[in-house]
């Protein structure tokens, strides 16, 4: 229990940090302890729109009193026009399924480029819907589908049709009107590849920018139509929500196992991100080295202070998650209370959010230092927002054929000290694998010796595959001796993938996720999270070890909003206050 | 029916896991489809002609039957490059990185022209290459400068006795001194065809930009395949990720 004037000393004249090593980064834990950032793909994106100010008009506008049927928005962006083509459904809400293995949905949608005619909105119309069981063309750049909020549509539409605007604090309870359960893109089901989305479509040219264009558009809709539904019910009486409430919804997000293995298959770009994430943090620490002027500390405790009541507005029924968040909120708060006495004498200390940082590294829980460093990278946009143009990276694995086998071995022995550390002869340390179901491809989580499929499972158990790698170099360099990688591959065919990955990811910073992912208490929760940190999402509730609901775009921006002086600090949301009438 | 590059490759990579290979194997052997048919290759047709063969065996990698320090020779075995190409072109590299050029043949394979696509993978890596075969009353020849993108593909008469299913490959750092040192092997006869690298950039782009056509039955033929890779659906297995 830490005393109110407990004191951090860097008296000592501390040195810049570097970066953190992988060791530390690349924990498990860790990654499923990040917070969004300046460089999460929402923020970049709403920076563009906003600066650039996107031009968004419905060109199809066509809903019944229900609000089902057709829109079609037609988006000026800075490079490009678009169309964002969504059908409204009536749905059973017997049949309202969040999995990915559903077939039928309140809203299904599709972003594509240039702008739709008649005959090209029939075939969307003819196929969108069915999602995975239909084909678009290379003109579609994403797919993607959305459910009601059981708890809040109806509700907020009552409440605008009887003249009111809803209670804050009953939006608070979920954040959204409609919760997304997938958002395809990068070519799947006929829509245009990556490749051809880079390079031709600049807008969109970063790495899930146009997903999550997507899911903001959906935001944009589902006030519009909740707006416009009030208006069916009582013309007369009717109000449009609140420009602050409006403000203050954003998107529902499921996300289960699906996503999981995403991280294990891109590697390299998992390093970029946090290499990008990590290169941002290092900035900001060594920009503290001649000391902190008051003005940015003030910003700095504002945000803490902000995180705290954001954390304390969050509902989740998840015991774990709710202590988690009770614990961010007491540390945070003894950052504050330090802020707040020791201003003054900090502003002058030189490496000032050094002393910060490994404070919270020796005193504080994993997700207090990983808030605390997204609160440091907010404070000099200018020195981070670059680096959101190095999020993309070239992805393929090589063999470095003419290495030593030697040579392979002590790398592995540097690099992934941390699977030779496992004892794979215990069961716990194989107790899980990873499988692809019949039902639409899902990935799922199977115990061993317990469920079926174990012949079929995925090769995400990197931690494994490398220690039978390494124990397969090793006898044959002690049989055979100053052999090159090439020859080991001729007599040993089936390890030819993992070591191209050793070695491509041994030239990379922060390499693989240090962790056993087959371990019988493996949580696959946190790999979730880490992805959907750099998505930009907040308000994370665990549903399980396997899937989370988070929140989308909550306090950003709105299209009104596009074009005009912006504050870039709608991260960690807090309710509005609107003023009394 | 098209499907986008990045769709192809995902189906493939699992197809091909369902053929058995492994996961290098499966990826190298994707890429290689993916790239043949948007470079106009006749990559598709290719693929059909090496799934009647891949897909009654389990894989068979090639054999190092005889080696010194820049020359090697491979036996196939009856496989297909899909299989031993990759580590066919390994093994040059690591050659060359010895020192001067090097010379390997891979006698017993099929479906060479795939080899295409890991040279042209090599070549990135500041190597250039020579390959050659005998396809039918022609002699294949494809050549790649060090760093280029793209090969020179040109079809030849064949003036010596090239063995059927044999490939032969060349690799080192200069095109140019590649062709002087194995002058006498690099002699052909009559220039027939050539496949530009224009022609094959062309292809490619239209690729990117409209999508890939592909014969239902043949990605009908590849959803069985990656069938035998998905496990069956039961209550249990669907419960605690959504439910």
């Amino acid at each position: 229990m830490h005393n109110r004037t407990h004191k951090i000393d860097n008296s000592d004249g501390l040195t810049p940090l570097p970066m953190r090593p992988a060791s530390q980064v690349m924990q498990l834990e860790r990654l499923g302890s990040f917070h969004q950032s300046r460089l999460s793909f929402m923020r970049t994106l709403v920076r563009r729109m906003v600066v650039e100010n996107w031009q968004v008009s419905s060109s199809v506008f066509d809903l019944d009193e229900q609000g089902y049927g057709t829109v079609v928005y037609q988006i000026e962006a800075k490079y490009g026009t678009f169309s964002y083509v969504l059908f409204s459904h009536y749905l059973d809400p017997e049949n309202r399924n969040d999995r990915v293995i559903a077939d039928q949905w309140d809203l299904t949608m599709a972003l594509c480029e240039g702008t739709v005619d008649t005959e090209q909105l029939d075939f969307l119309r003819n196929n969108v819907p069915k999602q995975e069981a239909g084909r678009v063309d290379s003109r579609v750049l994403v797919l993607s589908r959305a459910n009601r909020s059981a708890r809040t549509f109806e509700y907020v539409i009552n409440e605008l049709a009887s003249g009111r605007q809803p209670n804050v604090d009953v939006i608070a309870e979920v954040g959204y009107l409609y919760r997304t359960t997938a958002a395809y893109g990068s070519g799947k089901l006929g829509m245009a590849d990556w490749e051809k989305v880079r390079t031709k479509h600049r807008d969109f040219g970063r790495p899930f920018a146009a997903e999550m264009f997507t899911c903001y558009m959906l935001r944009h809709f589902s006030m519009q139509q909740a707006d416009y539904l009030a208006a069916q019910r009582a013309p007369k009486s009717a109000v449009s929500l609140h420009e602050d409430i409006k403000r203050y919804i954003g998107i529902g997000n499921s996300t289960g196992l699906g996503m999981a293995p995403f991280l294990i298959n891109h590697p390299l770009l998992i390093n970029q991100w946090i290499e990008m994430r990590e290169t941002a943090l290092a900035t900001v620490v060594a920009a503290s080295e001649s000391g902190v002027d008051e003005a940015t500390l003030a910003r700095l405790d504002a945000a803490t202070q902000r995180v705290i009541q954001h954390l304390g507005e969050i509902v989740t029924a998840d015991e774990r998650q709710n202590n988690a968040n009770l614990l961010l909120r007491e540390e945070l708060q003894l950052l504050h209370l330090w802020l707040e006495e020791q201003g003054a004498v900090l502003a002058s200390n030189h490496y000032v959010w050094a002393s910060l940082t490994q404070y919270a590294e020796q005193h504080w829980h994993i997700e207090t230092q990983e808030v605390i460093n997204t609160l440091l990278i907010e404070l000099y946009p200018e020195l981070v927002d670059g680096l959101e143009e190095q999020m993309g990276v070239d992805e393929s694995h090589q063999i470095t054929p003419e290495m030593p086998v030697a040579e392979l071995l002590e790398i592995i022995e540097d690099k992934y000290e941390w699977a030779l550390a496992i004892d794979f002869s215990k069961y716990e340390s194989m107790g899980a694998f990873w499988y692809r179901s019949q039902e639409k491809m899902e990935p799922r989580l199977g115990q061993t010796n317990i469920d079926m499929g174990m012949e079929k499972e995925m090769p995400l158990a990197v931690g494994r595959r490398v220690r039978e790698c390494y124990d397969q170099i090793d006898s044959y360099n002690q049989a055979r001796g100053q052999q090159n990688v090439a020859h080991f591959i001729m007599q040993n065919p089936t390890y030819s993938g993992i070591v191209a990955r050793i070695q491509t990811m041994a030239q990379s910073h922060y390499g693989d996720i240090r962790e056993n992912l087959v371990h019988a208490d493996v949580l696959p929760i946190h790999l979730l999270r880490c992805k959907l940190s750099f998505f930009g999402v907040s308000k994370f509730d665990p549903r399980s070890r396997l899937w989370v609901r988070n929140t989308m775009f909550q306090g950003a921006p709105l299209i009104s909003d596009f074009g005009k002086p912006f504050v870039d600090d709608w991260q960690f949301p807090i309710k509005p206050v609107l003023a009394s009438r | 029916m098209k499907v986008s590059k990045n769709e192809l490759m995902a189906s493939l990579k699992k197809a091909f896991e369902g053929l058995g290979f492994q996961p290098g194997d499966y990826y190298n052997a994707a890429d290689m489809v993916v790239w043949l048919e948007t470079h106009g290759f006749d990559g598709f047709d290719r693929l059909q002609a090496a799934l009647a063969y891949l897909n009654t065996t389990a894989p068979i990698h090639a054999d190092l039957v005889q080696e010194d320090a820049h020359n090697s020779v491979l036996d196939g075995r009856g496989t297909s490059i899909l299989l031993c190409g990759s580590e066919a072109v390994d093994l040059i590299r690591s050659q060359v990185m010895q020192g001067s050029g090097a010379g390997l043949e891979l006698i017993n394979c099929y479906n060479r022209t795939f080899v295409i696509q890991r040279l042209v993978k090599a070549a990135q890596r500041n190597l250039a290459f020579v390959a050659y075969w005998r396809q039918f009353d022609y002699c294949v020849k494809v050549s790649i400068e060090a760093g280029a993108e793209l090969p020179e593909y040109e079809t030849f008469t064949i003036i010596e006795a090239v063995e059927p299913q044999s490939l032969r490959i060349f690799c080192g750092t200069d095109l140019a001194v590649i062709e002087k040192q194995y002058a006498v092997q690099l002699e052909f006869g009559t220039l027939v065809e050539t496949y530009s690298s224009a022609e094959m950039l062309a292809c490619y782009r239209d690729s990117v930009e409209q999508g890939i056509e592909i014969d239902e039955a043949l990605w009908q033929t590849l959803d069985d395949l990656v069938a035998r890779i998905l496990v069956e659906s039961t209550e249990s297995s669907r419960a605690g990720a959504g439910d």
